[in-house]
């Protein structure tokens, strides 16, 4: 219950921002009937009822899991966060193994079983990718 | 007054002056060249960059390939700002560029950014602006379509395949201008996603007249389709294409070119430069790129060097000095 | 008859053993580009340009290699959808509703094998009618002006509702948020920038093959995180049996009308620039769950039909965009556009002369497309138990793989690691939705659709200089109201006869789960 009600919050928070956010759209040179907004403004109207909606009426509450699983959940993120940004300065290689092994072993492998599948992927999917389809990957200082 | 032949004269200069470039003996070889395509794999600059990789390959003007590198966002202006802050020094790479690139730096669309941050190598081509209508349209010619639209804008739709203000939109207004219709504002152009889409609502009947380029107009010339008003061309085409009057010979003095082209790293020694400007030059020259330009619909302009460099100062200080007075920037 | 003299002298010019061979690689190529989150159809044909430039391929041979890619593709879409129910690529969505289903309940193999003889069965047809209605579907194609567009995928929206039967609010939210995604970026009808905050990322507005692949791929990884240790999930693995690897003659007739309708269906939306594969898989889904299963009893729980009718439709959208694309030089979808590229390149112009002036280019194009259909359910149906060894991979090592191929599909074709972050946003998004009950299709088909839809809406309205009657103003428009408003209402009314159904068996006694 409480879930889709902060749902509906959300929801209807980010309406207003989306409306408010298409009030500021810059005038253009020369505009259609509509305009840039006019589409937009339909579309946050349509997010705030829905999200009223699930105010009023919400559904039975999910079951959400405990704290500990949360955090890994919330810590994977962060190790992907992480691999996005320090993919141009390790190279592809080096930090696919990284977070492969990493997501391995916290799927419950054994850490010899992570390391080995990082290093599978990462080597497997470089030859796959940038040798046989010819797709640049990131290049790390050695140049893979 | 305001110049509204754009880069016209640069063309004509060009096609004049066909000064070939002597690839003289160089130090410089790239131990890796890139080329980076500012755009997904598929689109425009994707293709230029491997097309030339291709040829420069075959014609054994690079040794071993040429890395193609996507780099999207920004309409190009994720990869300029790209090559000016972080590869700013570097002698192996070109970008692909055109007159989309042009645009949006006249237009400031790549913010922070100007055009003279980089250096820019040579064209690869350029295809020429058509404006066209029904076969059974009422519009007999250019001028026609012009009194038209200033007598009632409202009853007429353009389409192009440019986003409003981009280039196939600028086309219409440049030679609205030139026409003397003061309210550019009312001109109805409608954007689609690309030129075929727009002949075929052309076809449909949605709209009244069409402005592209050639190359994705030529079909439905040829199948009777579509009437060409205009070629905004300086001169008339060769071959086939010499029956479509110019804009010029209209009394509308229009020249509008969508080139194809490539830009290097600010930074760039200048051996490395004179090397892939010579190579470009050679490639340009080779009977392999000749063919691939006959495929692609691409009309002669050969600009390299300094040439091009200059070039694309005018036209980008030309879109500038159009989008100011119609009112497409501040 | 002429046509079919034309089609003789098209595999003439097809049937050569390089050819052949040709045809094998690309449709391999092709499955295993399909099948890997992150690359697309359109990604696939465009990577593999250089690869016929490399061979020095003619001109038909690089069309042979480059088409059989493309219809291999929209073949390997599936495979990821039903044994991970992550969609390969975006028409492969709608298959992960019944397809993961069907695997879980050890029925993996007959998912499989049952979903490559529908999109055979699509691409087959949507061939000929390649072959025989080109030319009058043009005309069909020129009735839709921007007006009819708005109508037809206003009517997308509007059957949503009857795919997800449990909340319809929490569709329209879905729909809407997708929508809204779709609305960051350069405004085309007029140049402004909107919702990008000065972001030079955000100018070309977000990829929908970035939201699929966060919201499906990496959202999953998550939902196993959080299940990793209970003992529930553990014993759910080992119970996921391949099952059969052909689907029986009673499976397969029981799902013929499905793909009879579903193949019409997604044909006619391939044939409409614009829309494309996705539209048409979309759309064969949610008609034949109105027509087969009103009362939402077997669809999304693993009904055959529900796996029959997407890759019938997609499959036969894929061909049917063919149409414009040869007749008019325009490309209805990502994948006819590279596709038309490759055309561009071989010195093929398409459009209206294209049949007179390339005739044997066309005609063995299309017999390259019968070539490759072939080899591809040849291909298939023995791979179907190879296929699924993929559930005999352990979860911990799988899902990783899994996740490093959405990012580097992205990485490889973009370059920026601006999207990948866009992407890990994505996931922890779907996650964040998926444990709501929010269903993700709609927000995909928001992204998908939502720019075309607003975008034909403004052109409607600036020829007709404001007024909104040109929506309603040709027969083909009232029609597509008609069937939207039918398609928006009658899930509502059948919703509530089914909810009180089922309370009265609630009140009659506990309903056996």
């Amino acid at each position: 219950m409480m879930s889709d009600r902060v749902l509906g919050g959300v929801g209807l928070a980010l309406a207003v921002f989306y409306a408010w956010a298409a009030t500021i759209i810059p005038e253009p040179f020369s505009s259609d009937a509509i305009g840039p907004d006019g589409f937009p403004m339909i579309i946050a109207l349509v997010l705030g009822l829905s999200s009223v909606y699930f105010v009023l009426k919400p559904d039975p509450e999910p079951q959400w899991p405990s704290l500990n699983r949360l955090a890994e959940i919330g810590f994977a993120l962060l190790v992907m966060f992480g691999y996005a940004q320090v993919l141009p300065v390790l190279g592809f290689v080096f930090a696919t193994i990284i977070i492969t092994a990493y997501l391995t072993w916290r799927l419950g492998a054994r850490p010899l079983t992570a390391i080995l599948n990082g290093v599978g992927t990462s080597v497997g999917l470089f030859v796959l990718f940038e040798l046989i389809f010819g797709l640049s990957l990131a290049d790390g200082p050695l140049g893979f | 007054m305001i110049k509204t032949t754009l880069a016209g004269g640069a063309i004509a200069a060009a096609l004049a002056v066909t000064a070939p470039f002597a690839a003289s003996a160089q130090e410089f070889t790239p131990d890796q060249p890139e080329c980076i395509a500012p755009a997904a794999a598929g689109g425009g600059w994707d293709f230029t960059c491997r097309q030339v990789a291709r040829i420069m390959r075959e014609t054994d003007l690079i040794d071993g390939s040429m890395r193609v590198q996507n780099l999207s966002g920004g309409g190009g202006g994720v990869a300029y700002a790209e090559v000016v802050n972080k590869r700013n020094d570097e002698n192996d790479l070109i970008v692909a560029a055109s007159t989309a690139t042009a645009t949006r730096l006249a237009q400031g669309a790549y913010p922070g950014n100007t055009m003279d941050q980089v250096r820019w190598l040579g064209t690869i081509g350029a295809d020429y602006g058509v404006i066209g209508v029904r076969p059974d349209s009422e519009i007999e010619d250019l001028p026609g379509l012009m009194s038209a639209l200033e007598e009632d804008p409202r009853s007429i739709s353009i389409g192009g395949g440019s986003a409003s203000g981009g280039w196939d939109h600028l086309k219409v207004l440049i030679a609205a201008q030139e026409a003397g219709i003061e309210d550019l504002r009312a001109i109805k152009y409608v954007a689609f996603a690309g030129g075929g889409e727009a002949i075929s609502q052309l076809l449909a009947g949605s709209l009244q007249a069409y402005s592209g380029d050639l190359s994705e107009a030529m079909g439905f010339v040829e199948s009777g389709d579509l009437r060409v008003l205009a070629v905004l061309a300086p001169e008339r085409l060769e071959g086939d294409f010499s029956e479509f009057p110019t804009a010029a010979e209209q009394g509308l003095d229009v020249v509008g070119a969508n080139w194809r082209g490539f830009y290097g790293p600010g930074e760039m020694s200048d051996e490395a430069y004179d090397w892939w400007v010579g190579q470009l030059d050679t490639m340009y020259a080779s009977e392999e790129w000749k063919a691939v330009m006959e495929q692609n619909g691409l009309a002669d302009l050969d600009l390299h060097g300094d040439e091009f460099n200059e070039f694309v100062a005018e036209s980008v200080s030309d879109i500038e000095e159009i989008s100011r007075e119609i009112g497409l920037v501040q | 008859m002429d046509t079919f003299a034309s089609l003789y002298e098209g595999f003439a010019v097809a049937l050569t053993w390089q050819n052949l061979l040709l045809a094998l690689l690309g449709c391999f190529l092709g499955t295993m580009m399909g099948a890997l989150p992150g690359l697309g159809p359109a990604n696939g044909v465009a990577i593999l340009i250089p690869l016929a430039f490399t061979f020095g391929l003619s001109a038909i041979a690089a069309l042979i290699l480059l088409t059989s890619v493309y219809y291999g593709a929209m073949y390997g879409g599936r495979i990821s959808s039903i044994l991970l129910n992550i969609p390969g690529d975006e028409p492969a969505m709608m298959t992960c509703l019944d397809g993961y289903p069907m695997a879980q309940a050890g029925r993996a193999g007959e998912a499989l094998a049952l979903s490559g003889v529908a999109s055979f069965v699509g691409a087959f047809f949507a061939t000929w009618g390649l072959v025989f209605l080109a030319p009058l579907l043009v005309q069909i194609a020129l009735l839709f002006g921007p007006g009819e567009y708005f109508v037809l995928y206003t009517l997308a929206f509007a059957t949503l509702g009857g795919i997800a039967a449990t909340n319809q609010a929490k569709s329209a939210f879905a729909a809407a948020l997708g929508i809204g995604i779709a609305m960051i970026g350069v405004d085309t009808q007029t140049g402004v920038q909107r919702f990008t905050f000065g972001e030079v990322h955000l100018y070309d507005g977000i990829d929908f093959l970035i939201a699929i692949v966060g919201l499906f791929a990496l959202s999953e990884v998550f939902v196993f995180l959080e299940h990793r240790g209970s003992r529930e999930q553990g014993k759910d693995e080992a119970k996921m049996k391949i099952g059969r690897v052909t689907p029986s003659l009673s499976v397969l007739r029981y799902c013929t009308p499905a793909m009879i309708r579903s193949t019409v269906l997604g044909f006619i939306s391939g044939v409409l620039p614009g829309a494309g594969a996705s539209l048409g898989s979309f759309l064969a889904y949610s008609v034949e769950k109105q027509v087969s299963d009103p009362r939402s009893e077997t669809f999304g729980k693993g009904d055959p039909r529900g796996v029959a009718a997407p890759e019938a439709g997609n499959n036969a959208a894929s061909g049917g965009a063919l149409v414009p694309m040869l007749a008019l030089g325009v490309p209805g979808s990502g994948t006819t556009a590279v596709l038309l590229a490759v055309l561009l390149t071989l010195n093929i112009q398409p459009g209206p002369l294209l049949f007179q002036n390339n005739p044997d280019v066309v005609w063995g194009l299309i017999a390259a497309l019968f070539i490759g259909n072939f080899m591809l359910l040849a291909l298939n149906i023995p791979m179907v138990g190879l296929f699924t060894r993929v559930l005999l991979v352990p979860t911990h090592i799988l899902m990783p793989i899994v996740a490093m191929i959405a990012f580097i599909g992205i990485y490889s074709i973009t370059g920026s690691t601006f999207e990948l972050t866009m992407m890990v946003l994505f996931g922890a998004l779907g996650w964040i939705l998926r444990k709501l009950d929010v269903p993700l299709v709609p927000i995909i088909l928001g992204i998908l659709l939502g720019n075309e839809m607003e975008v034909n809406l403004r052109r409607a309205m600036t020829i007709s200089n404001g007024e909104w009657t040109t929506l309603f103003d040709s027969w083909l428009a009232i029609i597509l109201w008609t069937i939207a408003i039918v398609g928006f209402v009658l899930p509502i009314f059948l919703g509530k006869r089914v909810k009180r159904k089922m309370k009265e068996a609630e009140e009659e006694g506990p309903l056996s789960d």
